[in-house]
């Protein structure tokens, strides 16, 4: 059974979304942002362009550009048809504020009803706990609220277009499905997801169900791994009949770390004589 | 050097007098003094992780040997407990290697084996022959359908069971071969052990 961290966690479509939800933590790291962008608008090739230049030309559906580096600030997105920008009339258009640190998501998406939007998503960089993969789906397609299952069961409730939920899960190879929430309705899948210890897959369902060209995108974060808290390997002198004298064998060790210490506070003297 | 050899000879016999002292005789091993560089528990080095495709081209260990400190242990993987700490085999006899991490004879971090120092039964676990492990040991790692890969020990230190060096699991950096056990003082009444020994090794290509 899965355990789960959280249920589901909140996408503001607003224009700040970016800036609510970022860490003050982050904001020290330096100027610049990390930013991908994913292109979940069936049958449009398109040009993006950012504060009137072009930052992704002939950029086709189901297509998640690599991550860029881009300074802090705010951006006025626009999103063309392929060849007909910047001065024509975009397809869709958003200004989005991109604070120092954060690593996110741009997503030209149709809304739950069909048209085309933009909506930024924070992406969780937080470490995975040890033997942890982060599991992230996010609803960015013309359907309905969905459940996502893994092996038949759900493990995210009621998803609606365009919000997400994250858990994190046990590694491995996890059989996923959509459904059409509360129901057995498959809308999508089963899809065999590979997930890694230590790393985070963001799964995007996009598309639109009237069309029925639904699809899934993935996403994938690495290094988010964390180190076990510990190494539990004895069970204790108490644990037997063995009248093993541990007090004596602790002071002892005790006494040669001392020792330690001394003998290289000693060599570090002598290094700088 | 002849004055620090006879500082760390001096505290020894005190140790083992102590001992006496209580009117208790110590059947575990002694340790000799730690050596190497001091543990510090910092980030783990910034150098690029073993992606899990290399990582998985890496065969698992079966087997760990320090031959001069008689130890000899098989090896399984084992992975996270629910509280969050690595798992370790329940058999003493057996040693665990982190599987989330690198894997023996990888090109980058630590391959991390760990073993009890002892049983439910009281007796000694393998790895509580690390106590006899000296600068300079050879270890060989014994590997499932590939060459065995030879390390030699250049490192060993005690700390806090919640102090561990991060370098015990790092991802990057140089490779290493990190060995760990439990070691006293074992406090029941707080959840046993509150230390380990780590034993860190580098590939010893001669």
């Amino acid at each position: 059974m899965m355990n789960l961290r959280t249920s589901a966690a909140v996408v503001s479509t607003s224009v700040c979304a970016l800036a609510l939800m970022t860490a003050p933590a982050l904001a020290a790291e330096n100027d610049r942002a990390t930013v991908s962008v994913l292109h979940a608008v069936p049958g449009l090739t398109v040009d993006v362009f950012a504060n009137g230049d072009e930052l992704l030309p002939d950029f086709r559906p189901g297509t998640l550009s690599a991550p860029q580096s881009l300074p802090a600030g705010s951006y006025d997105l626009k999103v063309f048809r392929d060849g007909e920008g910047p001065r024509g009339t975009p397809a869709v258009q958003k200004k989005i504020d991109v604070p120092a640190g954060a690593n996110a998501t741009v997503v030209a998406h149709l809304s739950a009803d069909g048209k085309p939007q933009l909506d930024a998503f924070v992406n969780d960089t937080a470490k995975v706990p040890a033997g942890k993969a982060r599991l992230t789906v996010r609803h960015v397609a013309a359907a309905p609220p969905v459940d996502v299952r893994a092996a038949g069961t759900p493990v995210f409730k009621d998803l609606a277009n365009p919000r997400e939920a994250s858990a994190d899960v046990a590694p491995g190879t996890l059989k996923a499905d959509v459904v059409l929430a509360g129901t057995d309705t498959v809308a999508l899948g089963p899809a065999d997801l590979k997930l890694e210890e230590g790393t985070s897959t963001v799964v995007y369902a996009w598309g639109s169900a009237a069309d029925k060209n639904l699809a899934l995108k993935v996403q994938s974060l690495k290094d988010l791994h964390s180190a076990p808290s510990g190494v539990h390997a004895g069970f204790g002198p108490d644990s037997g009949n063995d009248s093993r004298t541990w007090p004596g064998f602790a002071a002892g060790a005790a006494l040669l770390g001392l020792a330690g210490v001394v003998a290289v506070r000693r060599s570090a003297a002598r290094g700088r004589a | 050097m002849h004055t620090v050899a006879a500082a760390v000879f001096a505290v020894s016999g005190t140790a083992v007098l102590t001992c006496t002292a209580t009117g208790q005789e110590p059947r575990l091993p002694v340790p000799a003094a730690d050596f190497g560089p001091p543990a510090s528990a910092g980030p783990a080095p910034s150098a690029r992780p073993v992606r899990a495709a290399e990582a998985v081209a890496v065969p698992p260990p079966v087997a760990v040997t320090v031959p001069r400190a008689g130890l000899n242990a098989p090896v399984t993987p084992v992975g996270v407990r629910k509280d969050g700490s690595a798992d370790v085999p329940a058999n003493p006899a057996f040693a665990g290697w982190y599987r989330h991490g690198p894997a023996p004879g990888a090109p980058r971090g630590s391959a991390t084996l760990m073993g009890h120092v002892d049983s439910r039964t009281g007796g000694l676990g393998e790895f509580a022959r690390l106590a006899d492990v000296a600068l300079g040991d050879r270890a060989v790692v014994r590997r499932a359908g590939a060459p065995p890969v030879t390390y030699r020990i250049v490192r060993r230190v005690t700390v806090d069971r919640d102090r561990l060096p991060a370098s015990a699991f790092a991802r990057g950096g140089p490779p290493v071969l990190t060995l760990i056990t439990c070691a006293p003082p074992y406090r029941p009444e707080s959840g046993g052990y509150r230390r380990n020994l780590v034993v860190t090794a580098v590939p010893d290509p001669g």
